[in-house]
């Protein structure tokens, strides 16, 4: 367990060239916006983590599903990982989306039903890891963990679906206009490349990232089953 | 529509994506790390026992 395995070697060296890769499209490729000039290209990025924060989120729900039903230690470690990537991926795209918002909005901050929505889920899932970090006995704390990730899994969809149901002033680039959003591109070619190549990066850095933290999570199980024999 | 100057708001967009991400990393080795130590010194100690 402790020697890197090959294939994760090699998704290591190939995440970070296709990041550095995504880094240069966003920078060197994709044009300058016409209205808000350079800050739209934190657009790239912010959506990036945001779709990584969900993605996690999922992950975490239907792993609570599988540990519900299996009642086996690893898919309680893939909750784990998943949330602690996704809380800190969700915590970018909602700092990197208030400084956009900045010149964009004219505040750094707004209750607005998408930035409401986005901050219920970080909290919501922050809550996660203090509360489970609260029980001592391994397997009440993966049962708790598993539950809560599914129930919490709730306020995801509601972010996602905020834009697209209520009135705000988040735009909506992918799936359609908002007559009430302020800061709406129409992407070009480039910027649409850009995108999607951001997005798959991301999804390989969220893999990259998750393998890591479940073998993170792993020696931290073996630790505590020692730490457990060494009691008894 | 003039274009607005926001160049430094989008250095401070990067400079929160990037910090975030090598903080975090950062974090996964150092946990790692200790992560080993205690396994070894707890391994150690388990032989040691009669």
């Amino acid at each position: 367990m402790e020697t890197k395995p090959r294939l994760l070697q090699i998704l290591d060296v190939v995440t970070a060239v296709l990041f550095a890769v995504a880094v240069g499209m966003v920078f060197f490729y994709a044009p300058m916006e016409r209205t808000m000039g350079q800050v739209q290209r934190v657009f790239y990025f912010h959506v990036a983590t945001a779709w990584v924060g969900m993605l996690g989120f999922l992950v975490a729900a239907v792993v609570g599903v599988l540990y519900l039903v299996r009642k086996e230690r690893r898919w309680d470690i893939v909750g784990l990982a998943a949330i602690e990537i996704s809380l800190v991926f969700f915590f970018i795209t909602i700092v990197s989306g208030s400084i956009w918002a900045r010149p964009s909005w004219g505040t750094w901050w707004t209750w607005d039903p998408r930035l409401t929505t986005a901050t219920i889920v970080e909290l919501v899932y922050a809550a996660y890891l203090m509360l489970r970090s609260g029980i001592e006995d391994p397997d009440r704390r993966a049962r708790f963990g598993a539950v809560y990730a599914i129930l919490g899994f709730i306020s995801v969809p509601l972010t996602f679906a905020s834009i697209r149901l209520l009135r705000t002033i988040h735009p909506v680039v992918i799936g359609g206009g908002n007559a009430s959003a302020e800061g709406e591109f129409s992407m070009t070619p480039k910027m649409l490349q850009t995108f999607l190549f951001s997005l798959l990066v991301f999804s390989l850095l969220f893999v990259d990232l998750l393998w890591h933290r479940i073998r993170l999570g792993q020696l931290a199980d073996k630790v505590e089953q020692l730490r457990l024999k060494m009691v008894q | 529509m003039e274009t607005l100057e926001t160049t430094n708001y989008m250095i401070a967009g990067y400079t929160v994506i990037f910090g975030v991400m090598l903080v975090y990393l950062i974090s996964l080795f150092v946990r790692w790390r200790n992560l080993k130590q205690d396994a070894a010194l707890l391994q150690e100690l388990e032989d040691k026992e009669p």
